[in-house]
């Protein structure tokens, strides 16, 4: 358009360029009309000079319309390199667009396969918990942990019979898990006694939380203070009143939490075992013990903070059990020394019959403050192994209570404290969970007992035993136990343990995982 | 001991008297949502009206092969829908969870719809994409799912390697360079069929989706006729999804015989009747018949005719190493 103007422009250009001639050429022709009579060659000349502009403004208008034309076609080879160049950048815009769009379903089809895989891919995990391994259903797992507990102990009496140092109190690695989504499963050797031995092998069928069915060896349920990990516990040894109740048995036992964990029940049917004892790996002799317990935490699921942690139940045991090795071989102070065994001065005694115990128990959690009680039984049908027709139903009572008070803080509880601040030396470390502890305990054996079934020279008819300590738990995973227990004994004069009060420094260096 | 066992039986027979529901589980293939949802509802009808038995049906969807994988790793399939035979027999074989001639046990082989391979092509067909030649041009962008995961996908590679041995007189080496050519004119692997719709319709990526028939009408009824257009190549193939009993599991969870009644009422004129408004091809002639013009006809070869059925087809080219992974890595 531009162009074409200018074209146009240019002509006129020529047409105002033009009048010189044109005016020449009128006043020619004017001068000859003045004149009289126009000279026949003269107008000759004047008509050719007209004929001459004429063709010339002719072909200057074909030459005008060629360049129009010109004009046009160079303006319609531009439009089509213009679109040309419009269509190009088009379809490379429309190319990048699929270019984009295919990375972007490429990615999003990546995310697709990495959920996918994220979803059939096991899940490992390492904490404080140990090491998990659970598949992507959570149908099959695998717990690598366990706990160590190296202990020193000092007797501090003129004439113990114990012996100082230190020694592996407990070395546990625990392999559990779960297998087809409700078979639960745990080994736990013992590395820390004389001889590795396993303690725990069971497993768990677990269809709904309320009923499980468990068989193999592991703790029977009766005693509160046995039922309590180890690696929970307050003081480096259980009290008095654990040595009325067994340890590991061997057996089957159906078990469950009813109304979220507010009652707890469980009832089994085992080898049986002495008090205190752990069972073989058979049977001594014909006859069964059935054992059970019933716990209640009515309000650990309301609102009332002060009586969520209250906790209360019942354990107990019946069964008929003969020969020596279903008798106990003793029972043990803090400081792990016999301070009653069986036997009198002459003789042996041997198991001889029915068996019972009973286990009222209980505790109470508010917040730092801790308070565990236990109330034991054990009856047992005993005989002279020389003079069968020499025999008794000796009834052996203990109890215990400890308190605790967790000094930073944290809660207290029946597995332990978690510290609220981790022990640590660097920047941004606490200074973990500091707990005092004490604790009472009495057992007093059947008097009967005296001195028909046991020497009272050397045996203690009782004993009671206070305990204080302070315990760093540093972390989770690491914990230090100090205390101080103190045993007196009633009778048993000439006894080796008994002679005197026992009075054992503790010390326990745990690590668990 | 036995009385307290026995007291425990009777308390959770007690339990689970009352109940009448029948739970049942299909896993299918990734195109058949809709044909399900509607066939569910339509048996779950008449079964409550033959038994009076409320039965529910879970559907699980996603490519044949994947499908087929998870029911051999423990899906609890009662029913398998599949997109091919082969899956079928993959679960037979390897998970042993039904027996080997589960083929013979309902009419057509159990295959009680058929479908095909068509083309869907963006409305206009800008790209002048009528048969399997055009799919090979420079410059043609393909949508079609892995074979290694999708049944219509080897449907799909199959058609093309049928159309091709056809153009080049049975000439296997320009057949596999012809299909080759045509891989490498797919941008996108998806591992389902309804993946691959979706990138070409919703993510718009492509020029021509080679899709299972039923899923082209479905994404035209879906996102409309003047969006995409079907394009019917001169050749495709047969497509025969095949249906089972998984026994064991449907033994296992007591549900054997509502598994039966529901693939066997898929041969019924209700069963048949919804497969072709899901735009499959009905086994039942009158019904094939009221349905013919949704249908386009077409050259069909069959996996058994062509390939001597899907063992051999398999092998040959969707098995690890097969033609299928040395033309897509090369």
């Amino acid at each position: 358009m531009k162009l074409n103007q200018l074209i146009l422009a240019a002509v006129a250009g020529a047409q105002f360029a033009f009048p010189a001639f044109a005016a020449d050429s009128e006043a020619t022709n004017s001068t000859g009309a003045t004149q009289s009579g126009t000279p026949p060659a003269y107008t000759a000349v004047g008509a050719a000079n007209n004929s001459t502009g004429a063709a010339e403004i002719e072909d200057l208008k074909k030459e005008i319309q060629a360049l129009n034309q010109k004009v046009q076609s160079l303006e319609q080879q531009r439009r089509s390199e213009q679109q040309a160049v419009t269509d190009t950048n088009q379809e490379q815009i429309q190319a990048l667009a699929q270019k984009v769009r295919i990375l972007e379903r490429h990615r999003e089809l990546d995310q697709e396969s990495a959920d996918a895989a994220a979803k059939s891919a096991p899940k490992i995990s390492l904490g404080t918990g140990g090491f998990n391994l659970t598949s992507a259903d959570t149908n099959f797992s695998i717990s690598l942990h366990g706990y160590v507990q190296l202990d020193s102990r000092t007797f501090l009496q003129n004439t113990a019979p114990g012996v100082d140092g230190f020694i592996f109190r407990r070395i546990r690695p625990i392999i559990s898990g779960t297998v087809f989504h409700d078979f639960d499963f745990l080994i736990m050797p013992e590395f820390g006694g004389s001889s590795p031995s396993i303690y725990d092998a069971y497993v768990n069928y677990r269809p709904w939380p309320e009923l499980q069915l468990q068989a193999g060896r592991f703790k029977s349920p009766i005693g509160l203070e046995r039922l309590q990990s180890a690696k929970y516990l307050s003081f480096n040894e259980r009290s008095l009143v654990t040595d009325l109740v067994p340890n590991r048995d061997l057996g089957v036992e159906l078990h469950g939490d009813l109304f979220d964990s507010q009652v707890s029940y469980a009832a089994g049917i085992f080898n049986g075992v002495a008090d205190e004892a752990n069972t073989g790996n058979s049977d001594v002799d014909n006859d069964k013990e059935f054992a059970g317990r019933l716990f209640f935490q009515p309000l650990k699921a309301t609102d009332i903070g002060a009586l969520q942690g209250l906790g209360f139940g019942v354990g107990g045991s019946y069964g008929n059990e003969y020969g020596s090795s279903d008798l106990t071989s003793g029972y043990t102070t803090d400081g792990q020394q016999k301070f009653f065994t069986y036997n009198p001065a002459a003789g042996s005694v041997t198991a001889n019959g029915a068996h019972w115990r009973i286990s009222p128990q209980g505790y109470y959690y508010w917040g730092p403050f801790g308070l565990l009680g236990e109330y034991a039984i054990s009856d047992q049908r005993v005989k002279l192994t020389a003079a069968p027709g020499t025999a008794a139903d000796l009834r052996n009572t203990a109890w215990e209570v400890s308190a605790s008070w967790v000094l930073t803080g944290e809660d207290a509880s029946y597995n332990g404290v978690t510290p609220r601040h981790p022990f640590s030396l660097h920047k941004g470390g606490g200074w973990g969970a500091w707990q005092l502890v004490a604790r009472y305990a009495e057992l007093n054996v059947d008097d009967t007992t005296f001195p028909t079934f046991a020497n009272p020279a050397t045996s203690a008819s009782a004993a009671q035993a206070w305990s204080v300590g302070l315990n760093w738990w540093l972390n989770k995973n690491v914990l230090i136990l100090t205390s101080f227990s103190r045993t007196t004994f009633t009778g048993g004069a000439s006894g080796t343990v008994t002679k005197e009060p026992e009075a054992v420094f503790f010390t326990r260096i745990q690590l668990a995982f | 001991m036995k009385t307290f066992l026995n007291i425990l039986l009777a308390l959770s027979l007690v339990g689970t008297a009352g109940a009448k529901e029948i739970k049942l589980v299909n896993v299918s293939y990734d195109p058949t949502r809709e044909l399900y949802q509607e066939y569910n509802a339509a048996f779950a009808k008449y079964w409550k009206a033959k038994t009076a038995e409320d039965v529910v049906i879970s559907q699980s969807h996603g490519g044949s092969g994947k499908q087929a994988q998870s029911v051999i790793n423990g899906l609890e399939a009662d029913v398998v829908t599949l997109a091919l035979a082969y899956d079928i027999d993959a679960i037979s074989e390897k998970a042993k969870l039904l027996p080997a001639d589960w083929q013979k046990r309902l009419p057509d082989n159990s295959t009680p719809y058929t479908s095909t391979i068509v083309f869907l092509v963006r409305k206009g067909n800008s790209k002048h994409i009528h048969d399997w030649d055009d799919l090979i041009k420079p410059g043609i962008s393909v949508v079609t799912p892995n074979p290694k995961t999708s049944g219509g996908a080897r449907w799909t590679f199959l058609a093309a390697w049928a159309y091709a041995l056809e153009k080049n007189n049975n000439n296997e080496t320009k057949a596999r360079d012809f299909v080759a050519r045509l891989y490498k004119n797919v941008p996108v692997l998806d591992t389902g069929a309804r993946g691959s719709t979706i990138t070409f319709v919703q993510h718009e990526v492509g020029d021509v989706l080679l899709a299972w028939e039923n899923e082209a009408h479905l994404a035209i009824k879906e996102f409309g006729a003047d969006k995409f257009e079907i394009v019917t190549p001169s050749l495709s193939i047969l497509a025969e999804p095949s249906v089972a009993v998984v026994n064991k599991n449907a033994k296992h969870h007591g549900t054997l015989a509502v598994a039966q009644a529901y693939l066997e009422y898929l041969y019924s004129d209700e069963g048949q009747e919804i497969a072709a408004k899901n735009f499959y091809r009905p086994r039942n002639e009158k019904i094939a018949a009221k349905y013919a013009g949704q249908f386009a006809q077409l050259k069909l070869v069959t996996v058994d005719g062509e390939f001597g059925g899907w063992q051999k087809a398999q092998k040959k080219f969707f098995s690890d190493d097969g033609i299928f992974d040395q033309i897509y890595q090369n």
